[in-house]
């Protein structure tokens, strides 16, 4: 079984040799400075460049850190193409991140751009797709997409944001299906390019901050809206979402999102979410992003041990990498794996 | 009949847990000070006791930071017609805690940081807000200039956490450990972490952080 056939099937549910290993790209990085240097390949370079940022992905699987693609390596595109605002593009250890606001208010959303998946970053994107699609190697590639939410509210201040979710219900509804739209668009992309799985990571629309009431309303209404339109193109295409922060608040809303697998940080107990999700929900995670930059091989090994145990379907970290990391810690995840033949 | 001055303390108390509307919430306050109430109650037993309320309701997971950022709203729109009415020396009489705040640099969320922000200026802390995607140095250097007793470092992402221990290590290279305490916050950061750079103390969420940054800067217990 090759690494694209193991992950495929453990997403659609079917039985596989051995659980993956993977980090799928966007806000769960899964690059770190020392791959930046093995592969001659330098952030911020490999966001601007189709070329670099598939080799640089390419890497991740070549020097046995995880066993996928993925890509792009930040959540700033979707923002940057939408609102056009400046993103500093941040350099070898810190990743792209977004430093000014274009709109005051969700009522200004009609002044917004429409994504050109033929400009910008998005191009790049889909051009390292293609590159990575092109190898037809065996290894799954994995588009990344920056939930409704989160995009949302790095467009305007999310206080505000937040804020008028509430206050101005009607323009705030206009905003969010406006970003939906533009963001099923560069997923639609990213499919028709030859990703095989879409993540989806919205950290910015959890229970913690908005609250189980407000987190359907709105980061569970457009993230089924977003993976209806994924699915307009492919009608199967596997859909991980990665959900942030404590999760019992809002165990009940989870249940009603249409992804195939569930991502969750490492504050999060997994057998805590199998009893509230359900046995056939794929779980992936939760090996700790601190640990994987600060602990040692044997203990992390010790760590995915446990995550396994305690019943993930794919292993991987709980939340993107530290660019410190050691790529020996990193490593040790996949060790893990393998070593359950 | 004119209202009773706990029957106005109890409406401006509610009006910000009930997250009114500002302009609501003005009148209230204007109502009271007409009526001649004391300003400095008007807002620690009416405006202030309501935030608290939330933040009680928010330790219970019955309110979510969203619930609390339209509170606090209730609360500034409330302070801006009290403020004007108190005696200067009520504002100078005892010592003035202050602290410095912001996301290190690198990262742009500021929710959490906003928040923490809003409760310690709800706690009586004197509060300088630097913002998000801070230089690392501009901690030190504002805490210096301030006679700061805290610094709130704050970030969500796990790329920027380093920034946290270099301003532990500038304040010890300053000479300024100890004196200025440290705190951390923000999803990736753990105890763990704070225990490994050496900050004082690590906080969960906004209330707890309100409850640790008292007992580091050692507020409310005679000197």
């Amino acid at each position: 079984m090759n690494s694209k056939e193991r992950l495929l099937n453990t997403l659609k549910g079917n039985s596989v040799d051995r659980i993956p290993c993977i980090c799928p790209g966007g806000m769960m990085n899964m690059v770190i400075t020392e791959l930046m240097h093995k592969t001659g390949i330098m952030w911020p370079d490999a966001h601007l460049d189709g070329q670099k940022m598939a080799d640089l992905a390419a890497g991740v699987y070549e020097y046995g850190m995880f066993e996928n693609y993925g890509v792009p390596f930040c959540m700033t595109i979707e923002v940057e193409s939408i609102g056009g605002g400046k993103i500093d593009m941040g350099n070898e250890k810190f990743e792209p991140h977004v430093v000014e606001y274009v709109i005051g208010s969700v009522s200004d959303y009609k002044q917004l751009n429409k994504t050109d998946i033929n400009s910008g970053r998005a191009k790049v994107t889909i051009d390292a797709i293609k590159l990575l699609k092109q190898k037809d190697d065996g290894v799954p590639i994995i588009g990344n997409l920056s939930g409704p939410v989160s995009v949302a509210s790095s467009i305007m201040d999310p206080v505000k944001y937040y804020k008028e979710l509430r206050r101005n219900k009607e323009d705030a509804h206009g905003f969010m299906e406006f970003v939906t739209d533009q963001i099923i668009h560069f997923g639609q992309a990213q499919i028709k390019a030859g990703a095989d799985v879409i993540a989806i990571s919205d950290p910015s629309g959890t229970g913690e901050i908005m609250g189980p009431k407000y987190f359907e309303e709105y980061a569970v209404k457009y993230l089924n809206k977003l993976i209806d339109g994924l699915r307009e193109v492919d009608r199967t295409i596997p859909v991980i979402v990665h959900i942030c922060g404590q999760m019992h608040s809002v165990y009940e809303e989870l249940k009603h999102l249409k992804a195939d697998a569930f991502s969750f940080d490492a504050i999060v107990g997994i057998k805590d979410v199998r009893e509230h999700l359900g046995q056939d929900k794929i779980l992936m995670g939760n090996v700790s992003s601190f640990a994987l930059e600060t602990s040692n091989p044997q203990k992390i090994q010790t760590m995915a041990q446990s995550a396994i145990n305690n019943g993930v379907n794919i292993l991987s970290p709980a939340c993107g990498l530290g660019t410190q990391s050691s790529m020996d810690n990193i490593k040790a995840l996949l060790e893990t794996v393998k070593n359950q033949g | 009949m004119s209202k009773t001055k706990e029957e106005l303390l109890k409406l401006l108390s509610d009006s910000v847990f009930e997250m009114e509307e500002e302009e609501g919430v003005r009148e209230l306050a204007q109502e009271y000070i007409d009526a001649g109430y004391d300003a400095l109650e008007g807002i620690t037993a009416g405006l202030v006791d309501g935030m608290n309320r939330a933040g009680q309701m928010y330790e219970e997971e019955e309110y979510f930071i969203t619930d609390l950022l339209l509170c606090s709203d209730a609360m500034y729109a409330g302070l801006e017609v009290l403020q004007p009415h108190l005696p200067k020396k009520d504002l100078e009489s005892e010592k003035v805690y202050k602290c410095v705040i912001g996301v290190v640099q690198g990262d742009t969320h500021d929710i959490g940081k906003n928040l923490v922000k809003i409760m310690l200026e709800t706690a009586g802390f004197e509060m300088y807000d630097l913002g998000r995607d801070v230089p690392l140095k501009d901690f030190v250097d504002k805490a210096k200039e301030a006679d700061a007793d805290l610094i709130c470092l704050s970030t969500l992402m796990t790329t920027t956490m380093p920034g946290m221990k270099t301003v532990v290590e500038m304040l010890k290279e300053e000479g300024m450990y100890g004196k200025v305490k440290v705190m951390v916050g923000g999803g990736p950061i753990s105890q763990a972490y704070c225990n490994k750079i050496e900050a004082s103390g690590y906080a969960a969420n906004a209330v707890e952080a309100v409850n640790l940054a008292k007992v580091v800067v050692g507020m409310g217990i005679p000197a």
